[in-house]
């Protein structure tokens, strides 16, 4: 599903965020990533999204190499890809209902099948019944479930989280990873950066360890 | 994605993939959705928009004022083509018949497109009319009028109305001809200088709805940054982040469009109790022309048109530091 063929990320001409990254990722595979903070993750994940581009080496993404992609191509190629972020980007404008509806409104799916597939999203992450509240109105792990739900809704089959656990206590943790596990149990690639080692060593999943830019460990999960 | 077309079907339908039929109509549900959306945006700051469209309708009331000036004063093209006549004064001895037969002569001319006898009686009651003269010239002892020939060129360009005069004065019977250049000239370049200013003064004003409608436009997009981020991250292309801005820009104009209309027509108004009085005062009916149906809707459109394109402006420029690399 994903592979990185050394693939080097420099900014600013001198400092190398990201060096001779080389590995596989499997399609229907669980995958963590993790390091310290700055070790890197962020900048890979921003990597296959395509927000930054690569100063060395190839990604290729469903067999795609995504440096070749016209600009015009890159939303579309967004669309197959589900993200959740940290601070999990949710709009604060509008409803829950609306923030998961965003991905199928900016596809122009038909309002119909999009509220089916909105609701199915939330109801997977237990959140149906707030679906008219607003972001504000929830608590930090409900948010991120929107975050989730929003990444879902789209179906995709690959899905990345970049700390999806930050701020949540461990048993909210736990409960954002599970469903981490229960996507990729119906097929869907799940790559997850995130700092958490005791959680992440309970999960037991394929671990890819950056340390300053470089892939120093890629245990196999025991 | 050729390889998870594969997935796709193992796993059912997973992307929408929308019919060529069902991609327009979501395209016009959300061409709908924005340019209403962007209306209710409007309308939650009513005096903020408001006076944005004031700033529009006064950028634009200055030139379309100018221009309805010169229609009303009769200096646009079509007006001074019209004028542009010859008179060929015949010789005191015609009398009516041959002067028929002269101007059936003059009509001949290949340079000629219209003429019209005056004859000598027809002259004098037309000079006792326009003067009020009747009494002093009922007691001349004959008509000192000779009879003419009004004369429409078909080409009226000055050389060629100048060389028609020429070729005109050689026919037999006819005196001299006339043609009021001088004042004609400087009519079509005073014509000429008002329509010139009215161009440069609607350029650089629809420069300034750009500005105004751009500026307001750059403030939204700002107050919209995380959207927009949020957007492009999960897959919006540009048209669909624009759209939302191309809308709020053309309404921006319309509304500007339509109270600069409102004050074209209060100052029509206003000024139309003078502006009659001194026509009058010269024994003239003069009033000033109203901007009318048409013209409303050519500046309607033109409005519409500058907010939308100072809002496309506005927003590529700022979406290119918005986009991330």
């Amino acid at each position: 599903m994903i592979a990185f063929e050394h693939v080097g990320k420099r900014y600013g001409g001198r400092f190398d965020a990201l060096a001779h990254l080389n590995f596989r990722v499997e399609r229907g595979e669980m995958v963590f990533l993790t390091g310290h903070s700055g070790a890197g993750k962020s900048s890979l994940l921003r990597l296959i999204i395509r927000l930054e581009r690569p100063s060395r080496g190839r990604i290729l993404v469903a067999g795609h190499d995504i440096d070749r992609l016209h600009h015009t191509q890159v939303p579309f190629y967004r669309r197959q890809i589900g993200v959740v972020f940290q601070d999990h980007q949710l709009l604060f404008d509008r409803s829950i209902y609306h923030n998961v509806a965003l991905p199928l409104e900016i596809q122009g799916m038909e309002p119909r099948e999009a509220s089916r597939r909105v609701r199915a999203a939330l109801d997977k992450v237990g959140l149906l019944h707030r679906e008219r509240a607003l972001p504000i109105e929830l608590s930090g792990g409900e948010q991120q479930r929107v975050g989730i739900a929003r990444a879902v809704v789209n179906k995709p089959a690959l899905l990345l989280a970049d700390e999806p656990t930050g701020n949540l206590d461990p048993q909210l943790s736990a409960d954002i990873m599970s469903l981490f596990e229960d996507f990729n149990r119906i097929g869907t690639t799940v790559m997850v950066a995130s700092h958490d080692l005791a959680l992440i060593a309970r999960l037991r999943h394929r671990t890819l360890r950056l340390h300053e830019g470089r892939l120093v460990a890629d245990e196999e999960a025991v | 994605m050729s390889s998870q077309g594969q997935e796709r079907s193992r796993r059912g339908a997973r992307t929408h993939r929308a019919s060529a039929g069902g991609r327009w109509r979501s395209w016009g549900r959300h061409h709908r959705a924005m340019s209403l959306d962007s209306a209710q945006r409007l309308l939650r700051y009513p005096l903020s928009s408001l006076l944005t469209m004031l700033a529009i309708a006064i950028a634009l009331v200055l030139p379309a004022g100018l221009w309805l000036a010169l229609d009303g004063a009769r200096l646009l093209d079509a007006e001074l083509d019209e004028s542009a006549t010859l008179t060929a004064y015949l010789a005191d001895r015609v009398d009516d018949g041959e002067a028929g037969r002269i101007e059936e002569a003059l009509s001949a001319h290949e340079g000629v497109a219209e003429t019209r006898l005056i004859t000598a009686a027809e002259g004098m009651a037309e000079f006792q009319q326009s003067l009020g003269l009747e009494d002093a010239l009922a007691r001349l002892p004959g008509n000192p009028l000779p009879a003419s020939v009004v004369v429409t060129p078909a080409d009226t360009s000055p050389e060629s109305v100048r060389r028609l005069a020429g070729e005109l004065e050689a026919v037999s019977g006819v005196e001299e001809v006339r043609l009021d250049f001088a004042w004609l000239e400087r009519l079509r370049h005073l014509a000429e200088l008002g329509q010139r200013v009215t161009l440069a003064l609607a350029v650089l004003f629809g420069m300034g709805v750009l500005l105004v409608v751009g500026n307001t436009i750059r403030l939204a997009v700002e107050n919209r940054r995380q959207e927009i981020e949020v957007v492009t991250l999960i897959g919006a292309t540009h048209p669909f982040v624009r759209r939302p801005f191309l809308y709020s820009g053309a309404w921006y104009g319309l509304g500007g469009g339509i109270l600069a209309c409102g004050l074209l027509t209060l100052g029509g108004d206003w000024l139309s109790g003078p502006v009659s009085a001194l026509a009058a005062s010269y024994g003239a009916s003069f009033a000033l022309p109203a901007l009318g149906f048409g013209g409303s809707a050519i500046l309607l459109a033109c409005s519409t048109l500058l907010g939308w394109l100072g809002a496309w402006i506005a927003v590529s420029r700022h979406l290119a530091q918005i986009r991330p690399r």
